[in-house]
């Protein structure tokens, strides 16, 4: 019993330890330059839409389905819109990784103190 | 640990001379050489469409692999009466359970390299590039695999393999959900939801094939967090099947 309670004050620790919270989204917790990309461009739209009449409706249509909602594509480098999905996965946020690691070292705890207190309950 | 080497052993043996790991991978690389077939209707992002896709072909087959693998094992074990012995002298139950697992983790890994490599030979086929961070990848859709490995050990201590197969599909894809499509679940108790999504896998950990079609790098400390994580859930898992193994009664 004392590892159950050992692993169970471990884990209230490791919990509180991460941001106060059990667990949460990347897009929750994000800084906010993580998430700035998303509005924060200051673009020339006018430029951009400047020769717009001079293309036919073909290939308009073709433009919006490549260049995705707000019509135009950043150089290299550059966060395009509607992208933020891509950037909130955990590869993309090492602001996550710590709760990464104390996640598992929770279950590491865990797993320890569940085969130390199942132990001596059966032989056959 | 000598016995649980020499009986993981055992079980890779059996295992290898099992049909269904033969077939499971046919269906794998058939499956990888039909999607690297159908057109991506932009010439520069087949290879990104290969990739991504593939990469997901790998990951369901991990998946199909734990459950062909590891469902029959101790159901098996116990039908035709060979469990009782082996528990009896040689081997305690925590051995059984880590020979059993460590031997169909070793073929699983085994077959997901294989499917890795028939992955490089169709992008070689079709004259794509092969990214770098390819194996890497796959390392990581193996430690998800060994992940769902034990997820199967544990179903199979407590229900039949027909029912094995959908709790472990099942958890597969609640472990795909994102916290706050979690909480969705039953958002009167957001709390509560949070603490049980945390006992709950985060398979998006595993997840880098978007930043490898995109050409995105990796940092190396990511690759071992993830693997760290991987493993510590598949330990976490495994604890739990063995309290369940441990409180059975087997006669």
């Amino acid at each position: 019993m004392r590892w159950l309670a050992c692993s169970l004050a471990l884990f209230i620790v490791f919990s509180v330890g991460s941001g106060c919270r059990t667990d949460y989204d990347i897009a929750d917790v994000a800084p906010e330059e993580h998430l700035e990309s998303e509005d924060h461009h200051d673009h020339d739209h006018d430029h951009e839409h400047e020769n717009e009449h001079e293309h036919s409706i073909d290939e308009e249509m073709e433009e919006a389905h490549a260049e995705g909602p707000s019509g135009h594509v950043h150089g290299a480098g550059e966060r395009n819109h509607g992208t933020q999905w891509f950037f909130n996965q955990p590869w993309a946020a090492p602001f996550i990784w710590g709760k990464l690691f104390r996640d598992a070292l929770t279950f590491l705890f865990l797993a320890v103190g569940i085969f130390l207190v199942t132990r001596r309950r059966r032989k056959i | 640990m000598k016995a649980v080497f020499t009986f993981s052993l055992m079980t890779l043996r059996m295992l290898f001379r099992k049909r269904t790991l033969w077939g499971i991978l046919l269906v794998i690389l058939l499956a990888l050489a039909g999607i690297a077939a159908v057109p991506s209707f932009d010439v520069s992002n087949q290879g990104r469409f290969v990739l991504d896709f593939g990469l997901f072909g790998i990951e369901v087959g991990a998946l199909l692999l734990a459950l062909g693998l590891a469902a029959n094992l101790y159901p098996r074990d116990r039908e035709t009466r060979t469990l009782m012995p082996l528990i009896a002298v040689p081997l305690s139950r925590w051995q059984y359970l880590l020979g059993r697992f460590f031997g169909a983790a070793l073929i699983q890994a085994a077959a997901l390299l294989v499917t890795c490599l028939g992955l490089m030979l169709i992008l070689l086929f079709h004259k794509l590039p092969i990214p770098g961070d390819l194996l890497p990848a796959t390392l990581l859709i193996i430690v998800e695999g060994w992940f769902l490995l034990s997820t199967v050990f544990f179903f199979s201590f407590f229900t039949s393999p027909p029912l094995n197969w959908p709790l472990t599909t099942m958890l597969f894809i609640v472990s795909q959900m994102s916290v706050s499509e979690f909480v969705g679940i039953l958002p009167s108790a957001p709390g509560l939801m949070r603490a049980v999504r945390m006992l709950l896998p985060h398979a998006d950990v595993f997840h880098i094939k978007d930043p490898i079609a995109h050409g995105f790098e990796i940092e190396p400390v990511y690759f071992l967090i993830a693997i760290f994580y991987g493993l510590c859930y598949s330990a976490f898992m495994l604890s739990v099947a063995l309290a369940v193994f441990r409180g059975r009664d087997l006669k």
